[in-house]
């Protein structure tokens, strides 16, 4: 028997605004356990809610880049249930009537373009973190409650994990390029939960559906979609287990789905309009000026990096993946007008040395102006390469001014042939013996003589220079 | 003199100690219970609004007292026990004033029946900010003094758009005067029949200063019931926070999470809590949305919709048709329901209060002017 697995995606997206969605607390991720909660955040009594106007702009956006029909008067409205990380035992979201409808997002896979059909867009606030100490107790942090998100949910239209990974990666670009969300998945800025079945290949009818929870990587969403699909082919194949509708986490290491709950179609969580939100209109105008402020997107870029210009395919599609490097292209080609030279220095020296330390190209923070005076001193000759990739990374690490600090430690390169030659004659003359193996025709010491020059000139001068006068020193 | 000021604030009550907070208007540092043992340690974290305007205007807070729990009515017991403290103490003389949130009417009946007066101001007029909150589309912080001149003379002085609160019209400040145009008195017959002869007469009088049109209160069948729905679905709402989970009364007994929730929930509200958080749920849950809250929702529009002001400035309402609470709450729903100022106050021995179009204020209190050398 042949099987076709079915999924549709709820992706959970952390919107980049400043403040939480309904009082004045910081949204940033990485404070200290409750540092970002106020008396609303905490669930006492007193403070009204406030619509932050930024997260319903960032909803707009997305409702704009995701093609979908946006809803002209939203509402914010209660989801009621008890639990210790829900401190007003209520999460405000947005179940009459979400941002938006019917949008739709075009991913390409080996198998070619798939149009990815969503059913809607809506904007919620999020709970806060149980962490869970011993036996018989759990603290909470409410720093994450009331971050506003954005859920986007999918059709069922997924057939391959390869496609869920490629609409994830869509998603990211078109959120992360409009601004929306910054999309880290490690910092959970961006959650995916997968609702998967399987049923006979050309079936109509819905096999039984299982959530899987709980994936913070696109690898672990692929292995968890594979574990979990071969698991509900076993169980109609063998016979071995009975599939019920239920909620599984998923366990990396072990590589392994588990049952969390099962779904409760009993729950009841009392969704009435928030009666001291108002209903939002959202005009024509409004709409309009969200879209010509939005930024470009990926696809755009690609072309104008391919076109305009001249960066190579591979140099652009490079850049044009990822936001962060797409931003510092943009801000040091604004102080250094050499894309081509700026691309090479992006993407070989700068991710170098991020994923020597161990970061993602999204992790890098870099002073694109001190970016731009580096690329500028090696570009006129005032230092070599070697120098200024060194540079480079005190310049991402410590925050170094490349300028100030050629000239304090005197690193400019040595441009006085005089100076060169001399060093070039004492280097070979302490090294009679590998001059005549040289001369024997062992090109190996040539190497080995331009290392110890350089060494001996202190890394600043030409290496081109060096070579050229190396080579007729040694004729 | 029954009543009582719970935490009195003695240092400062200097001279001049005049306004009395109810116990649901946070002063930073007091406790605010809100009436309710669920509250018990829970100490306000910041000044309300209103507080705040106070203090900047050189008023002072003499301290909290008492109230029903979360404003709602005692309906259970038939109005016995209902807690009007506020009203109490300002006919008693120990303060000017009191700041109360008077969603179902107790303090605008108690307040005639005193022979003081509360103004109800317009909806979005007064911050709800540090308000422990009941009903959110229908909480209003109100006055409570001897004179309506005086109550007109604090309300400007705490009324004002606060970015605090996102139901607030957009005026930062509020001029309350008589206006000089003539005013004409709504009268609807078929609830005045409900009275008895002595209200009837006195609203005949009142009326009688003025040019006055019969009108008709178009659902004031329903009134009483929307107002419960509504208030109840709300006020359940605002009730889950306290949980017994992170300030507030906890049981001192539980096995687990959901008996944590019970127990405090079951030890820590009183009756008329619990009604209101079980009628609240009910009329929310899954199949009686449709039937109960979006009906009355519709409801309540309709009887926003059904209002002519314009054909008359007031609509003038006793304070008392029935000796049932819930009877009587149908004469106090308009206000709340429609989001519209009212003024109660002991006209010739009875209690009347008068409602206004939104934000007119200034007709309440041209109509109090018109009368005032006569009650
Ligand atoms: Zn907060």
């Amino acid at each position: 028997m042949r099987y076709e697995t079915v999924m549709g995606l709820e992706v959970h997206v952390e919107l980049a605004t400043e403040s939480k969605l309904f009082c004045g607390c910081s949204a940033k991720f990485g404070a200290d356990e409750n540092e970002n909660v106020c008396p609303a955040c905490a669930g006492m009594p007193g403070m009204p809610a406030v619509t932050n106007k930024k997260a319903v702009e960032l909803g707009i956006a997305a409702a704009i880049v995701t093609n979908s029909e946006i809803t002209r008067t939203i509402t914010f409205d209660k989801k009621s249930y008890f639990y210790p990380d829900l401190p007003t035992g209520y999460q405000i979201t947005q179940w009459f009537a979400p941002i938006c409808k019917n949008g739709w997002v075009e991913v390409e896979t080996t198998a070619g373009k798939k149009k990815i059909n969503l059913k809607q867009i809506h904007i919620e606030e999020d709970a806060g973190k149980l962490i869970h100490e011993g036996y018989d107790t759990s603290l909470v942090d409410f720093n994450r409650t009331s971050v506003p998100l954005v859920e986007i949910v999918s059709m069922p239209d997924f057939r391959t994990a390869e496609e869920v990974v490629a609409y994830l990666e869509k998603l990211r670009s078109l959120l992360t390029f409009a601004g929306v969300s910054d999309c880290k998945m490690q910092e959970g800025s961006m959650r995916c939960d997968v609702n998967i079945s399987v049923r006979e290949a050309g079936s109509d009818k819905l096999g039984t559906r299982t959530e899987i929870k709980n994936m913070n990587s696109l690898k672990a969403i692929s292995a968890a979609i594979a574990y979990e699909s071969k698991r509900h082919i076993d169980a109609l194949e063998i016979g071995d287990e009975v599939l019920i509708q239920e909620t599984r986490g998923w366990n990396d290491s072990i590589g392994k789905t588990f049952s969390m709950r099962e779904k409760e179609t009993a729950a009841d969580y009392r969704y009435f309009p928030n009666p001291e939100l108002m209903p939002i209109y959202i005009s024509d105008e409004w709409i309009d000026k969200i879209r010509v402020n939005l930024p470009e997107p990926a696809v755009e870029k690609y072309v104008r990096l391919t076109g305009e210009l001249g960066l190579p395919e591979f140099d652009s599609g490079i850049i044009t993946g990822s936001k962060t490097l797409s931003d510092i292209f943009d801000d040091v080609t604004k102080h250094f007008n050499k894309p081509k030279e700026a691309a090479n220095w992006i993407i070989t020296e700068l991710l170098g040395i991020a994923k020597g330390s161990n970061k993602g190209e999204d992790d890098i923070q870099i002073d694109c102006v001190k970016f731009a005076k580096l690329m500028e001193l090696v570009d006129n000759k005032t230092i070599n390469r070697t120098i200024g990739k060194k540079l480079l990374g005190m310049v991402l690490e410590e925050g170094i001014d490349p300028a100030v600090y050629v000239a304090k430690n005197n690193l400019g390169m040595i441009a006085d042939t005089g100076v060169i030659n001399e060093a070039i004659r004492i280097i070979l003359a302490d090294n009679q013996k590998s001059v005549d193996e040289y001369k024997k025709g062992n090109q190996k010491v040539f190497d080995f003589f331009v290392g110890a020059i350089m060494r001996k000139l202190g890394g600043k001068a030409d290496p081109k220079v060096v070579n050229e006068l190396l080579i007729r020193q040694l004729k | 003199m029954d009543c009582y000021i719970v935490d009195f604030h003695a240092a400062e009550l200097g001279v001049g100690a005049e306004v009395a907070l109810e116990d649901s208007v946070m002063r930073k540092g007091l406790p605010a219970k809100a009436g309710s043992k669920i509250l018990e340690g829970f100490i306000a974290p910041f000044d309300a609004t209103v507080v705040t305007r106070l203090l900047d205007s050189k008023y002072n807070i003499a301290g909290r007292i008492g109230m029903n729990e979360f404003g709602l009515p005692s309906l259970i017991s038939a109005g016995t026990n209902d807690i009007y403290d506020a009203v109490k103490a300002v006919s008693a003389g120990v303060v000017s004033y009191a700041l109360c949130n008077d969603v179902f009417g107790v303090y605008r009946r108690r307040a005639a029946e005193e022979g003081i007066c509360y103004l109800h101001p317009t909806y979005g007029t007064v911050s709800r900010y540090g308000l422990v909150p009941m009903a959110c589309s229908m909480d209003q912080i109100g006055v409570a003094c001897k004179n309506p001149d005086d109550c007109f003379g604090l309300l400007s002085v705490i009324a004002g758009n606060d970015p605090k609160d996102g139901t607030m019209y957009p005026e930062k400040s509020y001029v309350y005067s008589k206006t000089g145009k003539e005013l004409r008195i709504g009268v609807p017959a078929a609830v005045l029949n409900q009275a008895d002869e002595g209200t009837k007469e006195s609203i005949r009088r009142f009326a009688a200063g003025f040019t006055s049109t019969d009108m008709e209160l178009k659902y004031f069948d329903v009134y009483k019931q929307v107002l419960y729905i509504l208030t109840c679905a709300e006020a359940s709402s605002n009730l889950t926070r306290y949980d017994g989970i992170k300030f507030g009364y906890r049981a001192s007994n539980y096995k687990n999470l959901n008996e944590l929730y019970t127990r405090t929930r079951t030890e820590a509200l009183g009756v008329e809590a619990k009604l209101a958080a079980i009628m609240g749920f009910m009329v929310l849950s899954q199949e009686n949305y449709i039937p109960y809250y979006e009906k009355a929702m519709k409801i309540r529009r309709l009887i926003k919709e059904s209002l002519r002001f314009g054909e008359y400035d007031i609509i003038v309402l006793p304070t008392k048709i029935s000796d049932d609470s819930y009877e009587n709450l149908s004469l106090f729903a308009l206000a709340p329901l429609a989001g519209l100022p009212s003024l109660s106050f002991s006209f010739k021995g009875c209690g009347i209060q008068l409602v206004a179009d939104a934000k007119n204020e200034n007709a309440l209190l041209t109509a109090w002017e018109g009368v005032k050398n006569e009650i």
